[in-house]
């Protein structure tokens, strides 16, 4: 059964951006709402929704060209279009008799085997369907999607016994293949599972803040240390906005019994109260916790005393002497100052809270690690970050201030365990058992625990994941490129091409790559050593020169951000597997530099190619002059395709965890008759060219679009996209144009501007307009 | 010598480049309908035309190829008629039409097509592969200078102020907006058929909830501390404008309207930097040429490429303001480059015969440092 059209009743902020994830997926979605009869075009509700989507930030949709997948429509004229599709989500008022009635309208016009789905987020299952037919307990269960549903990989279920296993397996297929989420199924309970203990964490982290005088910026950092995002709780509140907050809390009170935790805590805090009364309701009003204050023409970040509800300068505020390690993250723990304090109250009530709701809330603890990880983008799901602090270690803590130890720690044992090679988690009655992934899921985190790499340094290492394919993996500081890592891929290119037959350049980093390692420019510059440079350059050029004519083929498969260095290395291989939330350019321009690996050439080869462009030799290289001076990121996977980063050969994977199989997948079949590219070679219009683009800069400076320096670094780029001293008759071969990149590299990193440019990014990471 | 005579004026509707409605339809496909229009307007016999001469300032692409010769099959006209394609930039189809005048006059040929078009949409100002020479360009490199930027000189020169300008642009607007409340563009608009959707039959770039508030609230589009905004400058345009031109003698043989004679003509050159106050010399050098001087015109058309420059001219030639652009002038209706010089001809010729006077002007300023003017004189 092929989900070919979905059906998304209710155009609010979840239901249309719900209905634009499955857009980005290529599937065609009716959107209906309600009829607002003050306006004479029936679907104006639907469609405002729509527009809406084209506007916000972060974008729900992948590309605007989705938007033209969703129709608007009413559901008093046009509920009948939910005869054609596969799917209906209902994503209408929190409101128990509306939502009955439009299951029962549902019922009668659906085709008899498709699902009906509710995206409630607070009505359990069991009152949804009490009083529906059995037929409609077979055919309907929850589907929680997470805010906002583009970037959240969490998708909760909640099933009825009686389900039809057929339409589930279809729905979940969909879910986890094409709108990219992790499917976890919950008991029918409130909250579910994200929610009842995020809430939970976050209610106890305000009050805690509150009461033991905490500051809001350091309580969001005292939780970054745990891996949690780094807006932490009170960063978090606000993106989320406060105003929701007292409908959360009454919701649960409502729902929970007087003996829960979280119901014993479920009050709104007073500075909160006094905030919303104001309109501080966070990010989509005036501000919240944070604000961004206009002085001067600047933004400046302020933050709120929650005693005295002032605002003040937020300066940077960082723990220091804490890593991420667990012993680190213990022995802060056990610290007698504020912070620890602080951090100990809110992650062992967090901790016990969540050992309390096993298995009331999910079948086991590694279904709510998911939940957590997915849903709230936590690093590690709570039972797995007590698990990395201790069990033993935090059970004797609890008993040391004569807290209650949760049943499920009583005995001490780990959470979490290794057995023949693969990770279990603990189970009821002290059993472990293996942790399953869906068919297809392939992840680097798994070979790890059984295997050690076939070459390895500080910054990147090679594995064989199966099949005569082996997996390139970087795992530097943000993964940036650096002598080790280049050094290792010669060394793995010469070894896949004797021992095995393809290799895919793949890591489980949030980011691919953010490019090369600028802080190894800085000594060589300092010092003038400009051969230090160009051995940096060289090095570069020739490893991926390397990667792109070797024997075997090269599958880059990347995620996140793909900059500079990053992207120049894609750019060589012989296919790309994307995940879909893909942020790629060559940003080079921003510390006033440009490509130099390799990245000018093989744009402009593919813009060369591209069959749809205007003919002559000025459009690709317009084009090309375009992406790279104005610093052009792509937005997602599908907007790369648009810039050529990706080729239309190469494909898009919705779900993060697919990705090295999918990228496994394409590498085996390109080694069946693999065949090195052919060089390319470059007609280029020299100085004529040179000057259009001249021209082309002067205007923008001009109109005060570009700096003077930016002008300087676009003619540099203008000497090599126009081949400058060539003649349109005459051949340039790659090497040719990898001098020219050479030579506009060191030329600017000569220059004091370009200096500058590189100091403040390394200093602030924010790029220097000069 | 031979009197020539404007007959007939067809254009297509003016629509904004890249959103109007035109966008999606070739250049060539839109001038084919307004020349079948403009036939079909005229009682002229296909056969006895001599030439299609048409206007185009950026003929590549789908606008390259001699496309007025490949419009005589588009057009389902008789395969004698032979096809040139000029350029002068936007003077482009009003040189079509004095290329038409000179050779009837030299007893080339009787009966002339001269039209002009422009896809701002589909074919870049400035074309697809911009090459300059690189040499001319280092020696002097105002030959290759932008439109916007010659606008600001102009303002700077001649002290036009900002506002003044957005008076100029604003009037524009309110005088388009009259006309087409009046319907007086219905006798010359043709309605265009694109392959799919609707007929294209009104024009699409005016402004006409324009007020000069919102205007003043606009950044300067080519110089950041400049005075030229979007709303003072004519917008990118997709468009195309035909006149049938042909000797006095032939048109009261074949008993041809007759809009009105050419009574003179001329080209001029300036600093390519101040192209926009090319009509000034233009204009001079035509009226001359007439015996007339500018007390004697009773309507104008001089094209709006910028209000700034439209105003540097009018500092230069004392035009009475009743007389100019009477229907609007380009930065309402809209610029499509090489169809301009056709329009305002045809414009002008067919309001004297509407406005009932007896001597016109259409003229206008040329990038690179141009002018091109027309008089025309009634038909009594």
């Amino acid at each position: 059964m092929k989900i070919a059209r979905v059906a998304v009743i209710g155009a609010g902020v979840m239901g249309s951006a719900i209905a634009a994830q499955i857009a980005n997926a290529g599937v065609a979605v009716e959107l209906l709402d309600r009829v607002d009869e003050k306006q004479t075009d029936r679907d104006a509700i639907a469609r405002a929704a729509i527009t809406r989507l084209l506007k916000i930030k972060p974008a729900p949709l992948m590309h605007p060209r989705n938007a033209r997948l969703i129709r608007p429509g009413n559901i008093e004229d046009d509920l009948e279009r939910v005869a054609t599709v596969d799917w209906v989500i209902e994503a209408v008022i929190e409101d128990l008799a509306v939502k009955q009635d439009l299951y029962r309208k549902l019922s009668e016009i659906c085709k008899p085997k498709i699902l009906i789905s509710s995206n409630t987020s607070t009505l359990p299952l069991a009152l949804l369907t009490a009083g529906q037919s059995e037929a409609f307990k077979k055919r309907f269960m929850i589907t929680h999607f997470f805010n906002p549903p583009r970037y959240m990989r969490l998708l909760e279920l909640v099933v009825p016994a009686e389900i039809d296993t057929e339409l589930f397996d279809a729905v979940t297929q969909f879910a986890d293949l094409c709108l990219g989420k992790g499917c976890v199924i919950c008991k029918d309970t409130p909250g579910f599972i994200a929610n009842r203990i995020g809430t939970f964490w976050m209610q106890t982290a305000v009050l805690q803040a509150i009461q033991m005088d905490v500051p809001v910026q350091q309580a969001d950092a005292v939780m970054a240390l745990f891996g949690i995002p780094k807006t932490g709780v009170f960063g978090l509140l606000d993106l989320i906005g406060l105003d929701l907050m007292p409908h959360v809390l009454k919701g649960f009170k409502q729902a929970l019994a007087a003996d829960d935790k979280l119901y014993q805590i479920a009050v709104l805090p007073e500075p909160v109260q006094k905030m919303i009364d104001k309109g501080y309701i966070g990010r989509k009003g005036k501000g919240g916790f944070y604000r961004l204050q206009p002085v001067e023409k600047q933004k400046i970040k302020q933050v709120i005393d929650l005693k005295t509800g002032d605002y003040h300068v937020a300066e940077k505020f960082k723990i220091k002497d804490v890593t991420h390690k667990a012993e680190d993250l213990r022995h802060f723990l056990e610290s007698d100052q504020l912070l620890s304090r602080y951090a100990w109250r809110v992650w062992a009530d967090t901790f016990c809270y969540a050992a309390s709701l096993m298995p009331e809330i999910a079948d086991n603890i590694a279904t709510v690690d998911r939940a957590m990880r997915l849903g709230y983008n936590w690093r590690f799901g709570p039972f797995e970050l007590l698990d990395r602090l201790g069990v033993r270690w935090f059970v004797e803590r609890l008993q040391q201030q004569q807290m209650q130890v949760p049943a499920l720690l009583a005995d001490g044992n780990a959470l979490y365990c290794v057995e023949e090679g693969k990770q279990h988690f603990l189970g009821a009655k002290g059993r472990y058992h293996p942790l399953q992934h869906a068919a297809g899921v392939l992840l680097l985190e798994d070979i790890r625990i059984q295997a050690t790499p076939i070459l390895h340094n500080a910054s990147a290492s090679l594995w064989d994941i199966g099949d005569g394919i082996v997996c390139f993996e970087m795992h530097s500081k943000m993964n940036t490129l650096d002598p080790d890592n280049l050094g290792l891929l010669q060394q793995s290119i010469d070894k896949v091409a004797h021992e095995y037959r393809a290799m895919v350049i793949y890591n489980e980093a949030e980011n691919f790559s953010a490019g090369a390692n600028l802080t190894l420019l800085t000594p060589a510059i300092q010092a003038e050593d400009w051969d230090a440079v160009k051995a940096i350059i060289h090095l570069g050029q020739n490893s991926y020169r390397m990667l792109k004519y070797a024997p075997f083929p090269v599958v880059g498969a990347p995620t996140g951000l793909a900059l500079g260095g990053g992207c120049e290395i894609l750019l060589h291989c012989d296919a790309i597997q994307a995940h879909a939330e893909l942020y790629m350019g060559l940003v080079e321009v921003g510390v006033g530099l440009v490509p130099a690996w390799g990245g000018c050439k093989e744009l402009l080869r593919r813009w060369m190619s591209y069959p749809k462009i205007a003919q002559g030799p000025i459009p690709p290289i317009a084009k090309v002059f375009e992406l790279i001076g104005m610093a052009k990121v792509s937005q997602s996977a599908q907007e790369a395709r648009d810039f050529l980063f990706l080729a239309k050969s190469d494909g898009i994977t919705m779900n993060r965890d697919r990705l090295l199989s999918d990228a496994k997948s394409r590498a085996i079949e390109l080694a069946e008759k693999y065949q090195p590219p052919e060089p390319a070679v470059f007609y280029l219009p020299g100085k004529s060219g040179w000057a259009a683009l001249d021209i082309a800069l002067h205007n923008l400076y001009l109109s005060g679009q570009v700096t003077a320096y930016d002008v300087v670094i676009g003619l540099h780029l203008a000497t090599v996209l126009s081949g400058v001293d060539t003649d349109i008759i005459q051949p340039l071969s790659e090497q040719e144009l990898l001098n020219l990149e050479l030579e506009a590299f060191l030329a600017l990193l000569q220059k004091s501007e370009t200096l500058a440019r590189l100091e403040h990014l390394l200093k602030t990471g924010k790029p220097l307009k000069n | 010598m031979k009197n020539v005579v404007i007959s007939a004026f067809s254009r297509s509707p003016f629509t904004p480049a890249h959103k109007g409605a035109l966008a999606a339809v070739r250049p060539d496909d839109i001038t084919a309908q307004v020349i079948k229009a403009l036939l079909k307007k005229s009682a002229v016999n296909p056969e006895d035309i001599e030439d299609l001469i048409l206007g185009c300032a950026f003929p590549e692409a789908e606008q390259g190829l001699n496309m007025a010769r490949l419009l005589v099959h588009l057009a389902d006209l008789p395969i004698k008629i032979a096809g040139v394609t000029v350029n002068r930039f936007c003077g482009s189809s009003m040189q079509a039409i004095h290329m038409a005048a000179g050779a009837i006059q030299m007893n080339a040929g009787e009966v002339f097509i001269c039209a002009g078009v422009e896809s701002m949409s589909r074919i870049p100002m400035g074309g697809f592969n911009s090459l300059p020479n690189p040499d001319l360009y280092q020696r002097f490199p105002q030959a290759y200078i932008s439109m916007g930027e010659t606008a600001e000189n102009l303002a700077r020169k001649y002290h036009i102020s900002r506002s003044e300008q957005e008076q100029f642009a604003y009037l524009s607007q309110q005088k388009a907006l009259q006309a087409v409340q009046q319907g007086r563009f219905s006798e010359e608009i043709v309605p265009v058929y694109p392959k799919k959707g609707k007929p294209v039959s009104a024009d699409g770039c005016l402004r006409p909830d324009s007020s000069l508030e919102a205007m003043a609230e606009l950044k300067p589009a080519f110089l950041a501390d400049g005075s030229v905004t979007a709303a003072t400058a004519s917008p990118l345009t997709d468009g195309a404008a035909a006149v049938l031109v042909c000797s006095e003698a032939y048109a009261d043989r074949h008993q041809l309207n007759k809009l009105a004679r050419i009574k003179s003509i001329a080209v001029s050159a300036c600093e390519p930097e101040i192209m926009g106050i090319g009509p000034v010399q233009a204009t001079k050098k035509a009226l001359q040429r007439a015996a007339l001087s500018l007390q004697d015109i009773d309507l104008v058309e001089l094209n709006e490429a910028f209000a700034a420059q439209s105003l540097a001219v009018l500092k230069e030639l004392s035009i009475a303001n009743d007389t100019l652009n009477i229907d609007g002038g380009a930065i309402a209706l809209g610029h499509p480059l090489g169809a301009t010089g056709a329009r305002i001809t045809g414009k002008v010729a067919s309001l004297l015969q509407r406005e009932q006077k007896r001597y016109a002007l259409a003229t206008q300023c040329i990038g690179g440092g141009q002018g091109i003017a027309t008089i025309l004189e009634a038909v009594s």
